[in-house]
């Protein structure tokens, strides 16, 4: 690997969730909670709250837990420290396994875009009183992002990102500039998603242009060409790919390309397999940037993985097309043949 | 009681002793698949298997023996996906085995639709479709809309960012009386009610049923807004589709 290559962590997101019938779930003395350990190694408790045990995500068997963790430290009284720790963790978990950025996500937090923006002032700071990295401010709304780069700018190293700019709000590059931020710019239509390479690179390379009117700095720069299912359209890996290819050719070295590398394996077994082998051949089509879980899909792992085993050939024909509707893929998991 | 001894096919009888675990679901398709006839049992087989070239000669075969179409929908091609629906539910197959069991289903349903309409059996329904205003996602919709047709409905797709009033003018324009609107940000799942209420303003509420999802939307946010159902992903939604299909037909 010859230039570095930049993870962004996207774990502080509220929408993620552990399962009930997974490992992580318990119940102490009849409260139900999700375990955790805390990082000075004590065992941790993440009691679940009423609100969410009366949801229906939760009776399905879904616990959003850092939605939980944010809500339970924001709230105060004898609990709230279980949020903190729980967040305290997660947070250097990222960080140990080698986020760059930490993404900060709260739009499930509430509907309500005060307490979206109550939340996200909120997490900022308690998330740079835990580490140095800089963060990467991710909201769908651009006053939600407003209010969180205002406390994540640092200096130097720390200035944070702002997740993201594109043509629905082409504006927001502006907002990058006010705060001195980094720019994630996505290519998502005015009026729609992508359908192929070619629109993507189009509106991609509209968002760069936009992005460096403004005056921001080509290495300032992280396009997003956007990252489908896989499961969906065996032709959809390609898109990304050949848009890759296309936008490193056209802005040359300084830029960066990034990406939600893990939206690839939605809907399909052995997700860890096939984000490793999308992110290596992102890389290899010119990507040097990832917003990913590097606890699911360390680096080290990521690039050490043997392109010549089968398993990684089997992902491979998917993400290029080659294996329709992953029917290949889908039988050798059952086989077991996709394990490492 | 039916045992799994009364049905004939014996992929069929696999599938309900591997992948059913809940009771009652046992008991309805040991019932279902045991009043059916072999030859919509091989049907059903064909479309859980995802063989669409199968379902569409066997559904074909069924016709030309005289099988009425409405049989073939309900005993064969509907009776395959219910099993489908409840192994993906469980995890045991996956998105891209519940798309190629879909063209499955549509491979019969070419043979099936003409026919019904013919005779003058409505559709199953008519559904419009749409993602709200200011969202721009459409995967998750769009696969409700495979899933959709692929179980007889017809339907009417908006495309992203509806307005309000473009559901209102789609749901006169085909005298439609289902609508699903699909949201993947929290920042517009509001543009869900605030569509709900220009139902209300058309004064044409009480003729429609709305359906709602989308990765952050809840059921509880569902009834929040005012729609009359929530489906957690395109074979809820069609499972849905069908129950609020017979309030509004």
């Amino acid at each position: 690997m010859s230039r570095r290559f930049t993870v962004i962590g996207e774990n502080v997101h509220t929408s993620r969730i552990v399962l009930r019938k997974g490992k992580r779930f318990a119940i102490h003395g009849g409260v139900e909670g999700v375990k955790f350990v805390s990082v000075d190694g004590s065992p941790g408790f993440l009691v679940i709250s009423e609100t969410m045990r009366a949801s229906q995500a939760y009776d399905e068997g879904r616990i959003k837990h850092i939605a939980l963790a944010v809500d339970t430290a924001m709230g105060g009284g004898d609990g709230a420290q279980a949020g903190y720790e729980y967040l305290r963790r997660v947070v250097v978990d990222q960080e140990q396994t080698g986020a760059h950025y930490l993404d900060v996500n709260v739009d499930e937090i509430s509907l309500k875009l005060v307490e979206q923006r109550k939340a996200m002032e909120w997490l900022v700071g308690y998330v740079r009183s835990l580490t140095t990295l800089p963060i990467s401010v991710d909201s769908s709304d651009i006053t939600v992002i407003e209010t969180g780069l205002a406390v994540a700018t640092g200096t130097g190293d720390g200035r944070p990102m702002l997740n993201s700019a594109s043509l629905e709000r082409a504006e927001a590059v502006e907002l990058a500039v006010e705060y001195g931020a980094r720019v994630i710019v996505t290519a998502a239509g005015a009026a729609g998603m992508p359908s192929d390479a070619a629109e993507r690179i189009d509106n991609a390379s509209r968002m760069v242009e936009a992005a460096l009117r403004v005056g921001i700095a080509m290495e300032d720069i992280f396009v997003d060409p956007l990252v489908f299912p896989i499961s969906v359209d065996g032709a959809f890996g390609l898109h990304t790919l050949d848009a890759i290819r296309e936008i490193r050719r056209r802005f040359g070295p300084e830029i960066h390309i990034t990406g939600g590398m893990s939206n690839v394996s939605f809907g399909i077994p052995a997700r860890r397999l096939m984000n490793t082998v999308f992110i290596n051949l992102a890389v290899e089509a010119g990507a040097d940037s990832g917003i990913i879980d590097p606890v699911m899909n360390p680096l080290s792992a990521v690039f050490a993985a043997d392109r010549d085993s089968e398993p990684y050939r089997i992902a491979e024909d998917v993400l290029l097309g080659r294996d329709e509707h992953c029917m290949n893929y889908i039988r050798a998991w059952r086989k077991g043949a996709l394990n490492p | 009681m039916a045992q799994l001894s009364d049905i004939a096919n014996e992929f069929i009888r696999d599938e309900i002793e591997e992948f059913l675990e809940r009771p009652e679901e046992i008991e309805r398709n040991l019932a279902l698949f045991s009043r059916v006839s072999p030859a919509m049992q091989d049907i059903a087989a064909a479309l859980i298997d995802g063989d669409d070239v199968t379902v569409d000669r066997l559904t074909r075969k069924a016709l030309d023996g005289g099988v009425g179409a409405l049989e073939i929908m309900d005993d064969g091609l509907i009776a395959g996906m219910g099993i489908v629906g409840i192994k993906f539910r469980e995890g045991y197959v996956f998105v891209p085995e519940v798309l190629v069991s879909a063209r499955a289903m549509k491979a019969g349903m070419a043979h099936i639709e003409p026919i019904l309409a013919a005779s003058g059996v409505e559709p199953i329904g008519t559904v419009i479709m749409g993602t709200v205003q200011g969202d721009l996602h459409d995967i998750g919709k769009n696969l409700c809309i495979m899933m959709l047709r692929g179980g007889g409905f017809t339907v009417i797709d908006l495309g992203v960012n509806t307005s309000p009033a473009e559901f209102v003018a789609a749901v006169e324009e085909h005298s439609a009386h289902l609508i699903g609107m699909s949201a993947l940000l929290t920042t517009t799942m509001p543009n869900m009610a605030k569509t709900v209420e220009a139902f209300k303003d058309a004064g044409i509420r009480e003729s429609v049923r709305f359906m709602v999802g989308g990765a952050p939307v809840t059921p509880e946010f569902g009834k929040d807004v005012g729609a009359d159902g929530y489906g957690k992903d395109a074979l809820a939604c069609v499972e849905l589709a069908k129950k609020l299909a017979v309030e509004v037909n």
